[in-house]
């Protein structure tokens, strides 16, 4: 029996046949402005929020103080609470490169996961994390070594992962080999904003719907649509994942 | 002096080999084996590279048999070597990120 562990987001976790294997390590790829980081912190503030789930947010793109703004503005008004309490955790930029070093903050966070209190863990982003290896192989390695630390510390982990344009026939990142999952937002610009759309490539041990659906970004975070779009582009067999 | 004779050391046979080798934890044994190295120069070899800090001992696993077999890794990414006035030798050491990795990594497999 795979556990599951449910995002809260609406929709989401319809496509994805009730949640995230328990324990994985998904990537969130997308381009900027795609939501990326709102999914992750979505998915934090979800845990604490509907499933009493503690969580750790690791950020190198935003301070602490940026990311409660954005928290308040999409509406997730407990954020600052469930930050003071404990129950979220976050590592922010000045945290984590502090002294210009990431060892150290590395460090106190590998202290944390042995803590065994938290469950989820947002990594925002794979792409910055990786530019503290110095090759492909050390960032493959790496990558791998840290997704086992993660899952052996019962953590169901959630990477954002800087990418352009992703529609089949583009390049494929290593990235989404090495990890347990892939889900890919997509934005296309229309005259009066932008359509946004998930795609879920992957998920191991999952049986799940790898059509494209519409969503949205508004109060109170991303939404998914249950319709599928018109343009659902390829079978599971089809995919290149 | 402690620059020449870590030159020394490197530039005995087998030494970069060995460094090369070591990315990721080599017991004597393998590394006689893989770079066909006589089994009593590996070890002092390794001594020498260890004594210099460029080699640590990086874990005792336990073999097939049930042996305790001591593992080595190497401790630099890169050595320059500066002969403008005084000699010296600037060793960059493994990077702390992945260091940490390793070593979280490697307690996973214990616990």
């Amino acid at each position: 029996m795979i556990e599951l562990m449910k995002t809260g987001i609406d929709g989401l976790d319809d496509i994805l046949n009730g949640g995230i294997v328990k324990n994985s390590t998904t990537l969130i790829s997308g381009n900027p402005g795609a939501g990326k980081s709102l999914l992750g912190l979505q998915y934090i503030y979800n845990g604490v929020e509907l499933f009493d789930e503690k969580g750790i947010y690791l950020t190198f793109e935003e301070n602490e103080s940026d990311l409660a703004d954005a928290a308040a503005s999409i509406g997730f008004e407990n954020w600052d609470e469930y930050v003071d309490n404990g129950d979220i955790k976050v590592y922010d930029k000045q945290v984590l490169l502090r002294e210009n070093d990431f060892s150290s903050a590395l460090e106190i966070l590998l202290d944390d996961l042995d803590d065994d209190q938290y469950e989820r863990l947002v990594l925002d982003s794979l792409t910055m994390f990786q530019l503290f290896f110095e090759n492909e192989r050390e960032k493959r390695t790496y990558l791998l070594k840290f997704t086992d630390i993660l899952r052996e510390n019962d953590l169901t982990t959630l990477m954002t992962n800087e990418q352009g344009t992703v529609f089949p026939e583009t390049d494929i990142g290593l990235e989404n080999f090495l990890t347990d999952g892939n889900i890919f937002l997509l934005q296309t610009p229309t005259d009066s904003g932008v359509n946004r759309y998930v795609w879920v490539a992957k998920m191991r041990k999952q049986n799940i719907d790898t059509d494209i659906f519409p969503m949205e970004i508004s109060q109170g975070g991303i939404k998914v649509h249950q319709n599928a779009s018109a343009f659902s582009m390829m079978t599971e067999e089809e995919s290149p994942i | 002096m402690a620059s020449v004779d870590l030159l020394q050391t490197l530039g005995n046979k087998y030494s970069a080999e060995i460094l090369e080798a070591t990315d990721e934890p080599r017991s004597a044994q393998e590394l006689s084996d893989e770079l066909e190295i006589p089994i009593a120069t590996c070890y002092r070899r390794i001594d020498e590279l260890t004594e210099h800090n460029l080699l640590e001992l990086h874990d005792n696993i336990l073999s097939d048999d049930r042996r305790r077999i001591k593992v080595y890794r190497r401790n630099v990414d890169a050595i320059q070597v500066e002969f403008d006035e005084e000699l010296t030798l600037d060793v960059e050491e493994r990077s702390e990120v992945t260091n940490k990795l390793d070593e979280a990594w490697r307690t996973l497999s214990e616990s």
